[in-house]
């Protein structure tokens, strides 16, 4: 729906000197780093290097530890991504967010006994044991079956795991749920511009002051000639108005509610140009309830009277369809006339800003055209992807 | 004074005639409802005023005026055309803007009287209606700007193939009129065939000097040099010793 060069500016703005991944890496390492920087900080601050057996069995473990933490985080992040976690609703990232970190947990712990149990019986490791007196008593126990005793080592290292997961899984979340909600108020912003920019557009274009002034002028001579007629015209002016103004805001309307302010312009239309306006409409009964967007047929019909209609000596005829074409509800205004150089290009905001709100809403999938279908006649014609009610 | 009502609208008309019963001396004595059926009227009827719409089918009200060889008395009657009223605000005669409101409509009307007392003054009844005399007036379309013109406020008509360019004030619009047919309307007294190209108006020349083969040299107010061909020449000679 937005054009590729906005995305590229709002990337610009969160990204303004490095690539998503280089910046991932970076918090990848700084973490890692830190957390073993802080290891080896109370190791040292605790005396626990003294010893050269001591400091193999350390560094061993946290090397492990640390290379195994970012295979591991790193591992994650793809399901993360894969999964499209990060799309989801909050709730339900909430909940993956424990269930992904509790897995891992009780996995890599797995893992990790696995590993110090057949590194501790590497010679080149001067048969030092990676694992700690507690882990070996428990191992160890002959009370209970070996099985038994690795699955406590387990959930206990499970335990760890999970703490430090979950501290990177909450950073990685808070990270992304930040950026996106930076990301989001930004393009609130910029659509609230645009609506409003739309709405001023929108109101002088859909009602051609033109329009407005001689209804206005054939509504006084019709106070004397037609008092009854003449109240009626302004009610119907008055729909109109009101309806323009009003449904600017809304994004879209039902066709009923929209033909009727079509009745209500082509009736004052028709009082301007009495029999040089016929009117016909080949409305399906079912589609009356679709969806469209507020006063676009209005201004197909009012593009129709203006470049087709009030340019005949002898007028013409108005046809008005709305149809089901397969998985399209099609909205057609045929007129009598001429198409110019075979297209409209850039004839007031009429047609562009048709184009405009049919790619905004439906994208790829609406199509508009207007064409000289016969001789005599031009159709401006709307396909519109249905949409079914979720 | 007779006036005559072009708009597309029937209410429009309608509602306009309703607004000059206010005012006695104007006379609706017709109506058309595009710019074809103006141009038969006008020309049949030889009204003094025309109340003219410019948004009508087929043509605009700025095409028929350009059609017509003498421009009538024209008020304009507009609901809503900025780019319209551009064009004319220069020097049209007046316009009004629909729904028309009384008052200016007395204002337009008033404005009329005091050019139609001028030029009663200046000269008598037009007895020969195809020959246009310095008081008419043309209406000049070029492209999207539009003049009345005196016909006293023009120098010079000048041939460019099939259109005339017409010099006047700082402008020289073209007008698709061929300079003979242009000579055939205008009043001999006051514009003269110079040569085969210029039509020169009488009354704006400021120095005449004697040129090659016993020709003349006109230069006029506006600093245009004209030849005068040694046949129009001896003609020129003739009508200044008069």
């Amino acid at each position: 729906m937005r054009k590729a060069g906005e995305t590229f500016k709002f990337e610009l703005i969160f990204m303004p000197v490095m690539s998503r991944n280089t910046r991932y890496w970076l918090f990848q390492f700084g973490g890692w780093g830190l957390f073993a920087l802080i290891n080896i900080f109370f190791a040292f601050s605790f005396d626990k290097l003294n010893k050269v057996d001591d400091r193999i069995f350390f560094f061993t473990r946290l090397g492990i530890f640390v290379f195994m933490g970012i295979l591991i985080t790193h591992l994650m992040r793809s399901i993360i991504i894969g999964l499209n976690f990060l799309q989801q609703k909050l709730e339900k990232q909430l909940l993956y967010f424990i269930l992904v970190t509790l897995v891992f947990a009780l996995l890599i712990s797995f893992i990790n006994i696995e590993m110090l149990i057949r590194f501790s019986d590497k010679s080149f490791l001067r048969n030092v044991d990676l694992l700690s007196d507690n882990e070996k008593k428990v191992l160890r126990n002959p009370e209970n079956s070996y099985f038994s005793n690795k699955l406590l080592v387990v959930l206990s290292g499970a335990f760890y795991f999970f703490i430090y997961f979950f501290i990177w899984n909450l950073i990685y979340f808070t990270y992304h749920f930040i950026t996106k909600s930076q990301k989001q108020q930004l393009d609130t912003l910029k659509l609230e511009a645009l609506v409003k920019e739309l709405e001023l557009k929108t109101i002088k274009a859909h009602i051609n002051p033109h329009f407005i002034f001689n209804s206005l002028n054939g509504i006084r001579a019709l106070i004397d000639e037609d008092p009854s007629r003449a109240r009626n015209s302004i009610t119907e002016l008055s729909n109109i108005l009101r309806s323009s103004m009003q449904t600017d805001k809304l994004e879209s309307v039902s066709l009923e509610k929209e033909l009727n302010i079509v009745k209500d312009y082509l009736a004052l239309e028709n009082m301007r140009f009495e029999d040089r306006l016929r009117v016909e409409y080949e409305i399906d009964e079912d589609t009356l309830d679709q969806p469209v967007p507020p006063m676009m047929l209005q201004t197909l019909v009012e593009n129709a009277i203006k470049h087709g209609i009030s340019k005949q000596i002898m007028g013409g005829k108005i046809k008005i369809v709305s149809d089901f074409k397969e998985n399209y509800h099609e909205l057609a205004v045929q007129n009598t006339g001429k198409l110019v150089n075979g297209t409209a290009k850039g004839e007031g905001f009429g047609l562009p800003s048709t184009l405009n709100r049919l790619s905004l809403l439906y994208g790829e999938k609406a199509r508009f055209s207007i064409k000289q279908v016969t001789a005599e006649i031009v159709e401006a014609r709307v396909l519109r992807p249905l949409q079914f009610s979720i | 004074m007779r006036a005559i009502i072009i708009d597309d609208e029937r209410l429009a008309r309608t509602e306009l005639r309703k607004l000059l019963q206010d005012f006695p001396e104007v006379e609706v004595i017709d109506e058309a409802a595009n710019a074809d059926e103006g141009i038969n009227k006008i020309d049949s009827l030889q009204p003094d005023l025309v109340f003219l719409d410019i948004q009508m089918p087929g043509k605009t009200g700025f095409d028929m005026l350009a059609q017509l060889e003498r421009a009538p008395h024209v008020i304009f009657t507009t609901a809503y055309d900025e780019y319209a009223l551009k064009a004319f605000e220069v020097n049209a005669l007046d316009y009004l803007l629909k729904p028309i409101e009384p008052k200016r409509l007395a204002d337009a009307m008033q404005k009329l009287h005091v050019a139609e007392t001028k030029e009663n003054h200046i000269i008598p009844e037009n007895f020969n209606q195809s020959i246009l005399t310095e008081a008419d007036q043309v209406f000049v379309k070029d492209g999207e700007r539009c003049w009345f013109v005196k016909l006293s406020d023009i120098r010079l008509f000048e041939s460019v193939g099939n259109y005339a360019k017409v010099f006047f004030a700082t402008n020289k619009p073209l007008i698709l009129k061929s300079l003979n047919a242009l000579e055939e309307r205008l009043d001999p007294k006051t514009f003269f065939r110079a040569n085969r190209k210029h039509i020169v108006n009488l009354r704006m020349i400021e120095k005449i000097e004697p040129y090659f083969n016993g020709g003349l040299l006109l230069e006029l107010k506006g600093g245009e040099k004209i030849e005068v061909s040694r046949r129009q020449t001896v003609k020129f000679k003739e009508m200044m010793s008069l």
